[in-house]
């Protein structure tokens, strides 16, 4: 008998949230480069990042961003291998490779922001 | 009839060259190219904001390599890759979603056009101080 295949395991759901990430990205990225550039000193400068990341919504926001970008990315790379005919221990060790990579350099960032301090007073004022 | 063309799978690289390529391919092979830049990228700005963790003075020091000429002239390429990467891929959702494939030369071009103004209008806000003291 007819056996009826669902979409189980096809790689839909990774299709579908490769776009809804990257429409949120597009968002996200655009702001992120305007405000990194706007002065010279608002992306380049520990005072202007400590001010941000003394208000939550950012903090979130970065994490969101590091999160997100990552997936979207490395689903991409993976999504590029896929195009190719891997033999199971290729898909094993790229896939391994890249969860490794992403799992690192995601707790990486995700420290380097909870990491950063916060010096407000009561007042509002920073703290120097 | 015509020469059929056989696959040269040791040549595959010079056999996909050779292959004509309206916009669709093109947007395909530079979606791929831009987007291994920005996971790069993303790897470096991890690696590269990690002194953050060791205070002001580290921080400031480290970050002062980024802020010369040359470091915000290849940031404002950068951006380049990211409106490539971003307008194609709002078009490439339009052609899965919203039967962008009846249209998607014409996504392509205003991608192109939208992406260049706002190539240069990024440009003026990255560099408008730099303008201003030009000026004044």
């Amino acid at each position: 008998m007819y056996k009826h295949r669902n979409s189980q395991g096809s790689g839909s759901f990774s299709w579908v949230f490769q776009r809804i990430t990257g429409l949120i990205l597009v968002v996200i990225m655009i702001g992120h480069y305007i405000l990194m550039h706007y002065t010279p000193e608002s992306g380049h400068t520990y005072d202007a990042v400590l001010a941000r990341m003394q208000s939550n919504w950012y903090r979130v926001l970065d994490l969101t961003f590091i999160v997100l970008g990552m997936y979207h990315g490395l689903n991409g790379v993976w999504g590029i291998f896929r195009d190719y005919k891997l033999k199971s221990w290729q898909t094993i060790t790229i896939i391994s490779i890249l969860i490794i990579l992403g799992l690192a350099f995601t707790l990486w960032g995700i420290k380097t922001i909870l990491d950063i301090p916060y010096v407000q007073t009561s007042s509002g004022l920073l703290v120097k | 009839m015509s020469e059929f063309k056989k696959f040269d799978q040791k040549n595959w690289v010079k056999t996909n060259l050779s292959y004509r390529k309206d916009s669709g391919s093109w947007a395909w092979i530079l979606h791929r190219i831009t987007g291994i830049a920005l996971i790069t990228y993303l790897f470096m700005h991890i690696y590269s904001l990690s002194p953050l963790s060791q205070g002001r003075e580290a921080f400031n020091n480290f970050m002062k390599t980024y802020s010369t000429p040359f470091f915000m002239v290849m940031e404002w390429f950068l951006f380049a890759f990211v409106l490539f990467h971003s307008l194609n891929g709002v078009r490439i959702v339009l052609v899965d979603w919203a039967d962008g494939a009846r249209y998607h030369k014409a996504l392509y071009r205003y991608s192109i056009v939208i992406g260049v103004l706002m190539f240069l209008a990024m440009g003026y806000v990255m560099f408008s101080h730099e303008i201003h003291k030009l000026f004044s």
